[in-house]
């Protein structure tokens, strides 16, 4: 069975903006060349390290999203290596490129002077506020992103600081490259339809923006309600948000008659409530009026549970209840365990560590990834023909 | 102008966000997306409504076309309603189906079973059909999680985003707001979908693709740190604003009543053009000298950003230090947004006709091709707005039995046409867009 990729070559001059893109294609069988200086890419230099290994070769986020690609050192200051480079964009289907606006043409390098010899190019390109507009020139980074796009400043407590949602994860930086990997395809179908590459404009702040529909313009010019942070629970109506149980929190969302039905009932019978089975509390409005009531209720029985008896006798009884996982408890979660989600995979200076398995599973055997490259492990491979 | 996507026929049974925002991508590249829905077990979309159409009875029939969450996620798709509970209902279906590319769905896998809508079931109508689903836990019976509930909400808690969401030492913040699960899964069907129908091309075979919202999150997101716990037995949680590989990187309050801004140094470069501006004694502290220090003294930086950073506005600082070169941004409110000059510039906001409301505002989408762009047409349908018009014309049913399926009530026409309403912001779509010009932003 061959992939839907093979036989696409792919130039990565990119850093963690377009590191998913490059993993997705190769996964599906690309062609994926990361192109580094002499330093290495960016995501090297990202902790978490494994310990005990050399700088360059320790990172785990360039561990688990160079995964399947080859790797080229290549330092643009250099003419020979320059030229290195211009031969190996000549000959590209894609380039995901994320140098920001107008650096790789002040070396002679950019979409308009390779798409002259590569007419044929798909060029990805990755800046923080796109190619055209007042911000063009600007700056940014994954939570001056979430800063611009509306989302931020409704995300936390109400008593701190707007907080950037997912953390440390970079969650805008890891949305942008899927928009990479979209980007991409519809690059390559284009080509397929007219015969020739495009250039691909993508930024940073749409790719955030692109979340905010639910605390966004359209909504705002709708209702002129002002979206602000209010914790990790939601207002309309109780419970739901985020509640404590003996071991961690769980994410209650009971909005549905039936739903409350069930869950004032399972407190009724464990905490012997039976204020809560009073039928004026069927009223989701009379429940957000006496949310304070109602959650202390619920507290009561969660704080006397874990976080997985609450989530499975929840489950049984119908309500939509899940647990606030942890890394180390989605590790041990017993539904990705059966479905066989955690793989091993080869790290790029030997040993082994799990990962997460493919984002998604198709009939036809499209996945497949090996281990990351070392730091110019395919320089004699790539630049000698 | 090639449209990519120009004869690609999208058969959608879409809810909420996760799988409307992928359709709603193919449409703008010229497929036709056909929103399957139904007045008896509608979208959650067509049942909030709008917040001052609430108590109006006289409007009652604009309520399921009237939330903004219409147009946001479905624009340029048509609207067929139909009564998948009902045989009527499903035979219509079929025949819309068997002349559709692709099959795009969020419903729970059990549910698509229920109504003859798996994939084995669609593959005997349709066998090169592009099949992708995006259930909350999979498609697998055998899964332990596959008869689960989990509504949108829940999904970012449980993929472990609320969990890195927050102040250290706080209890978890979540994401009360927005469902990023959601739309990370849908981009992932977008692609997909794009890839399932060029391979399609190249093999004439179609493709099932099971998007289990729980593993695609996690796959995307938590590599690194699921490595890192296998490996060491840490486990990374929240760390506010701060970030782990350099310093400052936070958000600081400004002059005024909740005004922020969120600034981020990366390295040495940085920090020199931030010094530029900033209070130079910073310059001098051996604490702040190069990278390791300021992430190790990072309370202290921080102490002294907030304390000099309330001395500005917040539009003020983030001009002047992006005019040095350090990236800085206005923690933006909803209000901000319409008076961003670049978010307005990029026309982010789209107006187009709309049945019921004339004309409706909607978000566009950030991927720009330069030689085969995408194109908005309309706003998002009214319900049952095409059923006529797709059952007879691209389903081939008879206009007869179409029109019989209508009485019976099993197919749904719109509602009431001739009702139609301005939203409140009508009056000043003027000020929303200043440099209107005669194009379709000044429709009739």
């Amino acid at each position: 069975m061959s992939q839907p990729f093979e036989g696409v070559k792919v130039v990565d001059l990119s850093g963690l903006a377009g590191a998913y893109a490059t993993r997705l294609l190769a996964a599906l069988g690309a062609d994926v060349v990361k192109v580094e200086p002499p330093d290495g890419n960016p995501l090297r230099r990202m902790a978490p390290f494994i310990e005990g290994v050399p700088g360059s070769e320790a990172s785990l986020w360039w561990a688990y999203l160079a995964m399947g690609s080859r790797s080229v050192v290549i330092d643009i200051d250099k003419d020979d290596d320059r030229a290195e480079l211009e031969a190996l964009l000549a000959q590209a289907d894609v380039v995901v490129d994320d140098h920001g606006t107008g650096v790789l043409d002040g070396h002679g390098l950019g979409y308009e002077r390779v798409s002259e010899v590569n007419p044929g190019v798909v060029w990805v390109s990755i800046t923080p506020f796109g190619l055209r507009g007042p911000k063009r020139d600007w700056q940014s980074s994954n939570l001056v992103a979430w800063a611009a796009s509306g989302v931020l400043y409704t995300v936390g407590f109400d008593d701190q600081p707007p907080v950037v949602p997912g953390g440390p994860a970079q969650m805008g930086m890891q949305a942008m490259a899927l928009n990479a990997a979209v980007g991409a395809v519809l690059g390559l179908r284009g080509r397929r339809l007219i015969g020739r590459g495009q250039l691909v404009d993508l930024s940073l702040a749409e790719a955030c923006l692109a979340f905010a529909p639910e605390t966004g313009v359209p909504v705002f010019l709708d209702d002129q309600v002002h979206r602000v942070r209010s914790g990790n629970r939601r207002t309309l109506s109780r419970p739901f948000g985020i509640y404590p149980c003996s071991d961690g929190y769980v994410s209650i969302l009971v909005l549905m008659p039936r739903h409350w039905e069930a869950m004032a009932q399972w407190v009724h019978e464990v905490c012997g409530n039976e204020s809560i089975i009073d039928p004026v509390f069927a009223d989701m409005t009379v429940r957000g009026q006496t949310m304070e009531l109602v959650d202390s209720w619920v507290e009561e029985l969660t704080t006397s549970m874990t976080l997985l008896e609450v989530f499975q006798e929840a489950q049984r009884r119908g309500i939509p209840i899940t647990p606030v996982n942890t890394i180390e408890t989605l590790r041990r979660d017993p539904h990705l365990e059966a479905v066989g989600f955690w793989e091993e995979v080869e790290l790029p200076v030997g040993g082994s560590a799990t990962i997460p398995g493919p984002p998604f599973r198709t009939n036809a055997d499209w996945w497949q990834l090996g281990r990351a490259p070392r730091l110019g492990e395919h320089n004699a491979d790539v630049l000698d023909h | 102008m090639v449209r990519l996507l120009d004869g690609v026929k999208v058969f959608e049974l879409g809810i909420a966000i996760a799988s409307p925002n992928a359709g709603r991508l193919l449409a703008h590249h010229g497929a036709d997306v056909y929103k399957i829905e139904s007045p008896t077990s509608p979208d959650i979309v067509r049942l909030i409504g709008s917040a001052w159409l609430h108590d109006n009875e006289e409007l009652a029939p604009v309520v399921p076309d009237s939330s903004p969450y219409v147009s946001e996620m479905n624009a340029d798709k048509k609207s067929v309603a139909l009564d998948l509970k009902t045989p009527e209902g499903q035979r219509a279906a079929r025949a819309l189906l068997a002349q559709c590319d692709v099959f795009l769905a969020n419903i729970g896998a059990r549910a698509l079973g229920d109504i003859g809508l798996d994939y084995a079931s669609v593959t005997e109508l349709n066998p090169d059909i592009v099949y992708v689903q995006l259930p909350g836990f999979g498609s697998d019976p055998a899964a332990p999680y596959f008869p689960y509930v989990a509504w949108g909400p829940n999904q970012a808690p449980l993929v472990g985003i609320d969990d890195l969401t927050g102040h250290a030492g706080r209890e978890p913040a979540g994401i009360a707001t927005v469902a990023p699960p959601d739309y990370l899964s849908s981009l992932h069907a977008a692609f997909c979908v794009l890839t399932g129908l060029e391979e399609r091309e190249r093999t004439g075979q179609g493709v099932h693709v099971d998007i289990s919202q729980f593993e695609t999150t996690v796959s995307l997101l938590l590599g690194p740190f699921a490595m890192d716990h296998a490996l060491t037995g840490r486990a990374q949680s929240r760390i506010g604003n701060r970030s782990l590989w350099y310093a400052p990187e936070g958000v600081y309050p400004c002059q005024g009543e909740e005004r922020w801004i969120a600034i981020s140094v990366a390295d040495d470069k940085q920090w020199a053009a931030l010094l530029t501006v900033a209070p130079p004694e910073w310059g001098r502290d051996e604490r702040f000298a190069d990278g390791e220090s300021r992430l190790a003294n990072v309370e202290a930086l921080d102490e002294v950003i907030a304390a000099w950073t309330l001395g500005f506005t917040n539009n003020d600082l983030a001009t002047r230090l992006q005019g040095v070169g350090v990236a800085a941004h206005i923690v933006a409110t909803n209000e901000d947004l319409l008076h961003d000059p670049h978010v307005m510039d990029s026309n982010w906001y789209q107006v187009r006709p709309n049945s019921r409301f004339r004309r409706d505002v909607f978000s566009g989408y950030g991927i720009h091709l330069s030689e085969t762009p995408g194109a908005w047409e309309r706003a998002g349908p009214s319900m049952g707005e095409h059923t006529v018009d797709v059952l007879t014309d691209v389903a081939g049913l008879e206009p007869d039995d179409v029109q019989g399926l209508v009485e019976g009530g099993t197919a749904f026409a719109m509602n009431r046409p001739d009702l139609q309403v301005n939203r409140p912001y009508e009056d000043w779509l003027h000020v929303l867009f200043p440099q209107e010009a005669a194009d379709t932003r000044d429709l009739p």
